[in-house]
């Protein structure tokens, strides 16, 4: 595999004792998408929350291109390359969806050709070109979803974290969901993919990382990982001793 | 709206504004110099308040700093004089210091969000009232004296006038400049949703510091012009609660975060109560209560959140029916 652009090394975080996310190592390869699954309450979110500065690292180190984050604040890590589209989308509602996005091209990575031209490019990524003069507030679920990505690849990301994009869409959706995301990984941005959805992260993920109660439980391919008993019993839960009828 | 067309209809106001002394008496001088005068202070304070959602409460504050700034500073400064220059000096030191003072205030104050963030302005302003008022070497309980260099054959109202005006241009002008930036951007970005903003590299600390300062430099001029328009004050006359609640209505009025909104609420409060109501004073502020309610009842946007919608009834109407089905 080629190079690793984040890495994290026994990556911990205790809230008041609460151990959300113990002595996880990962590598993400640079140019891959990236799959992280796990029941409900694993930790998927805290870990983006980690590698975002949103949360600051109990134990542990995450480089990113080499470089250690740790002390940088969030707005630095988006600077340096690292975007995030959230769960619960979190439009600047009052603004148009281009607003949105300019805000992302505005700032973000510095450098790069003229806002508008990335604006332009990612609205199109998204398929968003229809709803850029319409504000924020009134936008569909799935509109949403896809103004979280455009705006996030809009600060021009070398890794995009993408926090359940597909959650709650509908197949149609969730296509037109992994085909952007494949879009942007072929334009040269690493996507980072926490997903429920298991057939869109087996469809698209080169490898996914497996955590439960914090814990890795098993890292490789899609199909590693899907025929590994681990997840098989973290997802379904153990096989009954007794069969009830 | 075409940009030619909308420096000509600029210039058009402009003239007439410069123009209109001539014909109108000093009675409505005095009133458009105070519309002048506090659009101004609702501009300053929609760029922090309007663009990245930090309602200050307390923003008389600055007036007052501003009044004292210019009154205490340049005289200390052995700048003594009684040309327009010592005017000039004494208003820029005293902007300097509302916005040296501003950039000190935020690193603390900036830290508070919403409603704490307003409430502390708030304390802000009463403490420094008390100070003004209290400290002896401030002058603020028996007062201080300003003398205007008035250029020979000119009316104070005129002069004041001509003042405020531009000064109220400026305003206008540096919060324009302000929207359609990338400062602009990082402003609108914190206001509605700040965690989100630093999500996307926006340095949100220092954007809000920046707008802080702006806003309280500005005011400060303000401020200074004021203390020189009235020639003698106390604490009381330029640390006024009413007012800075005031400017809040003004921008609400008019739509909080719209560039125009601030004007067009200030002329419309102002016209309301100095012109309507001047003849109803035992009941005008009653009245003014009422007004004020109704139209944030029907207008939450204020007029220019009205315009738009009215102009925009497509959007309008989806909205109404996404509310209906909710």
């Amino acid at each position: 595999m080629s190079e690793n652009i984040l890495s994290g090394r026994g990556v911990t975080k205790s809230f008041r004792g609460l151990t959300a996310i113990q002595d996880v190592d990962f590598d993400v390869p640079a140019g891959a998408i990236f799959g992280l699954i796990g029941p409900n309450g694993a930790g998927k979110s805290t870990l983006f929350n980690l590698i975002t500065g949103y949360y600051p690292l109990t134990r542990g180190e995450i480089r990113f291109s080499g470089e250690s984050i740790s002390p940088l604040p969030t707005y630095r890590r988006n600077q340096i390359g690292i975007a995030r589209a959230f769960q619960i989308s979190k439009p600047f509602p009052a603004l148009t969806v281009r607003e949105n996005v300019r805000v992302g091209a505005m700032f973000g990575r510095p450098g790069g050709s003229d806002p508008e031209k990335v604006v332009d490019e990612a609205l199109a990524i998204a398929g968003l070109e229809e709803l850029a003069d319409r504000t924020a507030e009134g936008l569909t679920v799935g509109s949403l979803r896809k103004l979280e990505i455009a705006r996030a690849y809009a600060t021009r990301p070398s890794l995009l974290l993408a926090d359940e994009p597909c959650a709650g869409l509908n197949p149609t959706e969730t296509e037109e969901m992994v085909n952007c995301l494949r879009k942007v990984r072929d334009r040269g941005t690493t996507v980072w993919l926490v997903e429920h959805d298991m057939k869109a992260v087996t469809s698209i993920c080169d490898c996914i990382l497996v955590i439960d109660a914090g814990q890795k439980i098993a890292e490789g391919t899609p199909q590693e990982v899907v025929a590994d008993p681990k997840v098989i019993s973290a997802y379904l839960g153990e096989p009954l001793e007794e069969q009830v009828d | 709206m075409n940009r030619t067309l909308a420096l000509l209809l600029g210039a058009i106001v402009i003239i007439a504004a410069a123009l209109l002394p001539i014909w109108i008496g000093p009675f409505y001088t005095r009133v458009i110099q105070l519309f002048f005068f506090s659009a101004g202070l609702a501009i300053a304070w929609n760029i922090l308040g309007g663009f990245s959602g930090y309602w200050s409460f307390g923003h008389t504050v600055f007036i007052g700093m501003g009044a004292f700034a210019a009154a205490h500073i340049a005289p200390n400064l052995g700048l003594i004089g009684t040309g327009p220059m010592s005017m000039l000096v004494a208003i820029l030191l005293a902007g300097l210091f509302c916005g040296l003072f501003a950039a000190i205030l935020a690193y603390p104050i900036l830290r508070l969000r919403g409603i704490y963030f307003a409430i502390a302005m708030l304390g802000v302003s009463q403490v420094a009232g008390e100070l003004v008022n209290n400290v002896g070497w401030f002058k603020g309980g028996i007062g201080v004296f300003l003398q205007t260099p008035l250029p020979a054959g000119m009316a104070t109202e005129d002069f004041f006038y001509y003042i405020f005006g531009a000064l109220l241009l400026l305003c206008f002008i540096i919060s324009m400049a302000v929207r359609n930036s990338r400062f602009g951007y990082a402003l609108l970005s914190i206001r509605e949703d700040e965690d989100t903003a630093m999500m996307l590299g926006v340095a949100t600390e220092r954007y809000k510091i920046m707008a802080f300062v702006l806003s309280a430099t500005l005011v400060g001029i303000l401020g200074a012009v004021y203390g020189y328009s009235v020639g003698y004050f106390t604490t009381y006359t330029v640390f006024r609660l009413d007012l800075s609640l005031n400017l809040i209505v003004f921008c609400l009025i008019g739509g909080i975060g719209t560039l125009f909104g601030p004007i067009v609420g200030t002329a419309i409060m102002l016209f309301i109560t100095q012109v309507l109501l001047s003849r109803f004073l035992d009941i005008h502020l009653l009245i003014t209560g009422a007004i004020v309610v109704v139209i944030i009842l029907l207008m939450p946007g204020g007029m220019i959140g009205a315009l738009r919608k009215w102009r925009r009834p497509k959007e309008r109407s989806s909205t109404v029916t996404a509310e209906a089905s909710a």
